[in-house]
């Protein structure tokens, strides 16, 4: 028995160039919608994971101290503030506070690198408190230092690369000259960890001549209230209080703009492809109306011929869009290099994902913009009137 | 023809699943300032141009087993894969090519050392330079008259000298090391060789395609 | 002739096409009345109104004046002309209908063509008469053919059917066979006539065709607006 959406079915196939075409328009604006749903996810996730990465949610540090080794280069290694190390004491009794790690960053000025000599930072970590708050860390060879005062390092993959060392090889401390043993080569995790070469703290300290630290890395407890903490935080003297809640602000603000232009993109995408199926089913009415006239005396109520135009609309939306999921599924790696390449900060692994919710929720979207497209050349034949049409031969 | 169609929108669809994704970019030999290094390693040059390639774009696996084979070493370079970009900085007088500046990484004793030349067109060093070297023998590896020794040698001289065991004779052996220590000062040498068998067997002062 | 016999009745039956303030009077007073399983033909010159009264006596059209009698229930001649969904609803209770273009959905095959009527509207024992219709129009061969495949004859055969499968009580034919030559014109004739007596088919035919015209039981010749019964 043929059926409604059969008849609809069956028509589409008639000007197949023009439906292919306006499938085409729905496929790019459902591409274009889910892409766009998959990276507002997509960024946000990675940015998180990003953040989860640091291991720790706050950092505090001695006031003007630069906090992340990259700007400590940059400025050439001026600028580094200590603190004592009772200052982590004092906030790992918190309640808030689940764990405490300090940190010393150093640079040393080295003659031999480049023209007219250059700057190498290191990182002096607490080997009993650092690692556990970044369990994520895994080593392409050999492992955490074994002596929390050892003459060793750990090095992040691009430093290993960058310095063509390997587990047991030697490196020496520029300026100061001390060698150090290589202990551990991690794997690359696409953060600021991958140049970073890791020392014992107490090593770094008898290196540097110095009992302080310039950060206290801090761990908040499942479900403490961070505002508060970091607001307390603040009243300490000296002090400067980085929290990666901000910092994932400030970058989703900074991605807002992006968002914004995308979306509009994806909403001008959209508006064409409506216009699109507008003009191809009342076209397709148009052409029809003898044919919808004779339905008519066949006995189909306004009301059928409606449902049959609308199904073809149906048709055309339900398959423009999935075809569009289906082509942004396969091109989400795509998508993310080049929304990478578009942003000021993108952080590691997948930009854009896309999963069943967004899937449907963009053919919602789309059955809900096609159905009113619908609409308009839906009423238009349901209102043709049998005799007219049957006399217009 | 329906059938046709539906066959042709399934073969898009598995060439776009294949299609290559792009790799993480691994970590090259570049001048600091080729700018300003470019022209102090070759006086003389009114321009320059940098050039791009790869073992993998110049022949592959295969090449990299022979280049590998000719320095005597197991890495090439370490952690660096096949398609680890080159950069070649070709340097012109006018409009005439005159030579290149290349570098290589190669592992030292407390580092990483970045060795320079700068050959003419025959493959012959004029000079060169270390951008990077750590440890204590850096300084004096890094003076200016002992690049001076290593004018005017070419593949040729390390035909009888292997940098990789320090046997063998020639003007090569007979190069006193400035410092202490030997690992370094092989290093370097071996630095040398792999600039000039790499740009020997990546086409540019060699047979091949770069020339 | 017996009330209850009477399907269609038409009592001083009239219509007026309006151009801007002209008034043209296409159809003047016609009283007509068929009995259940006549052969009705209605013949006449470009402009005598036949089509416009097979139009409204097949309520494809409301009338300006006048009553229209279908099955002993007045359909038109309360006043007020009856909307598009109140036409269908009589429409398909009681016709089918043919025309001289065949209107074959050219995407469906013979027979989903056939069934295209029961997409919207099923008669209770409608469901047999596909199959059966293909045989009595003896295009059962042709059941899964693309119209495009077949030829005129065959095609208005089929549009034939698609008019029959509902089982309506009147079957209205508008030149049937102007789209076809002498020979094709003749075996729907045929068709026609044989539906007409061996199944007591009500048929209302409009034709310029005298031969096509002759088969039926009742001529019925129009002028001016007006029906004059011949023979």
């Amino acid at each position: 028995m043929i059926t409604p959406f059969g008849i609809a079915y069956r028509n589409l196939l008639r000007k197949r160039i023009r439906t292919v075409l306006t499938l085409a328009g729905i496929m790019l604006s459902s591409w274009v919608l889910v892409s766009l749903f998959g990276f507002n996810q997509g960024y946000e996730t990675a940015l998180n994971r990003d953040i989860d990465n640091m291991g720790y949610q706050l950092m505090v540090m001695a006031k003007g101290c630069p906090y992340e080794s990259a700007t400590l280069m940059l400025q050439g290694g001026k600028g580094i503030r200590y603190m004592d190390e009772k200052v982590m004491h004092d906030i790992a009794k918190r309640p808030e506070v689940q764990a405490v790690t300090p940190i010393l960053m150093q640079a040393f000025f080295d003659p031999n690198k480049g023209e007219n000599g250059g700057i190498a930072g290191y990182f002096g970590v607490d080997p009993a408190s650092f690692p556990a708050m970044k369990p994520f860390l895994k080593f392409k060879k050999g492992g955490w230092f074994k002596d929390p005062a050892g003459d060793e390092v750990v090095m992040g993959y691009e430093a290993a690369e960058l310095e063509q060392r390997e587990v047991g090889d030697q490196i020496m401390v520029p300026e100061k000259n001390v060698p150090l043993k290589v202990a551990g080569i991690l794997e690359r995790t696409g953060t600021q960890d991958d140049g970073t070469i890791f020392v014992p703290l107490k090593t770094l300290q008898k290196i540097s001549q110095t009992d302080k630290i310039t950060t206290v890395g801090i761990k908040g407890k499942k479900d403490a209230d961070l505002a508060k903490l970091e607001n307390d935080l603040y009243q300490l003297p000296d002090v400067q209080v980085v929290s990666f809640a901000q910092v994932k602000q400030t970058i989703m603000k900074l991605i807002g703009t992006a968002r914004v232009m995308v979306l509009s993109i994806a909403v001008i995408a959209l508006l064409i492809a409506m216009v699109g199926v507008i003009n191809t089913v009342l076209m397709s009415v148009y052409e029809r109306k003898q044919e919808i006239g004779i339905l008519k005396t066949m006995g189909a109520m306004p009301g059928d011929i409606f449902r049959l135009v609308w199904c073809e609309t149906l048709i055309l939306c339900l398959g423009g869009g999935m075809l569009g999921i289906v082509q942004a599924v396969v091109f989400a790696n795509l998508t993310g290099v080049l929304v990478r390449r578009l942003l000021p900060y993108a952080p590691g692994g997948a930009l854009v994902t896309i999963d069943a919710r967004l899937s449907l929720l963009t053919l919602a979207i789309i059955l809900v913009v096609g159905l009113l497209s619908g609409l308009y050349p839906a009423w238009r034949a349901g209102s043709v009137r049998p005799l007219e049409s049957i006399r217009s031969e | 023809m329906r059938t046709n169609f539906r066959l042709l929108v399934l073969v898009a669809l598995v060439l776009m699943a294949l299609a290559p994704r792009t790799l993480l970019a691994a970590v090259g030999c570049d001048l600091n300032d080729p700018d300003r290094d470019v022209y102090r390693l070759y006086p003389g040059a009114t321009s320059y141009k940098t050039v791009y390639t790869s073992i993998y774009k110049a022949g592959g696996a295969p090449l990299l087993k022979k280049i590998e084979a000719r320095l005597g070493e197991k890495y090439l370079s370490l952690y660096a894969p096949v398609d680890l970009p080159f950069t070649i900085y070709e340097v012109y007088q006018g409009a005439k090519k005159v030579g290149f500046v290349h570098g290589v990484n190669q592992k030292g004793q407390f580092g990483g050392i970045q060795v320079f030349v700068a050959l003419d067109l025959s493959g012959k060093i004029k000079t060169f330079y270390i951008q990077k070297i750590s440890g204590p023998s850096a300084g004096k590896l890094r003076e200016a008259g002992f690049a001076k020794k290593f004018a005017g040698v070419s593949l040729k001289d390390f035909g009888s000298f292997d940098p990789a065991t320090g046997k063998g004779h020639g003007r090569l052996a007979e190069l006193k090391n400035p410092a202490q220590g030997d690992t370094d000062f092989y290093g370097v040498l071996r630095g040398l060789k792999k600039n000039l068998v790499l740009m020997d067997e990546l086409g540019y002062t060699g047979k091949g395609v770069g020339k | 002739m017996g009330e209850a016999e009477k399907v269609l009745e038409a009592r001083g039956l009239g219509r007026t096409y309006r151009r801007g303030s002209e008034e043209i009077p296409a159809l003047d007073g016609v009283e007509i009345a068929i009995r259940r399983g006549e052969f009705v033909s209605f013949m006449g010159p470009s402009g005598s109104g036949k089509t416009t009264l097979v139009n409204l006596l097949g309520c494809l059209d409301n009338p300006t004046s006048g009553e229209l009698h279908l099955c002993g229930r007045m359909i038109f001649g309360h006043g007020k002309p009856l909307s598009e969904k109140a036409l269908t609803l009589v429409r398909r209770e009681l016709f089918g209908y043919v025309f001289q273009n065949f209107y074959l959905i050219p995407t469906l095959t013979v027979r989903e063509n056939i069934e295209l009527p029961l997409a919207f509207y099923k008669k209770p024992g409608a469901e047999g008469e596909v199959d059966r219709l293909l045989k009595l129009l003896g295009i059962e061969h042709r059941a899964n053919h693309l119209p495009r495949q077949i030829s005129g004859g065959e095609m208005q055969r089929v549009a034939i059917a698609r008019a029959l499968v509902n089982r309506p009580e009147i079957l209205m034919a508008d030149e049937p066979t102007g789209n076809l030559d002498s020979k094709r014109s003749g075996e729907i004739g045929e068709v026609l006539t044989d539906l007409n007596r061996t199944s007591g088919l009500t048929i209302v035919m409009v034709t310029h065709n005298p031969t096509l015209a002759g088969l039926a039981g009742r001529r019925i010749e129009m002028r001016d607006g007006r029906a004059y019964e011949e023979g």
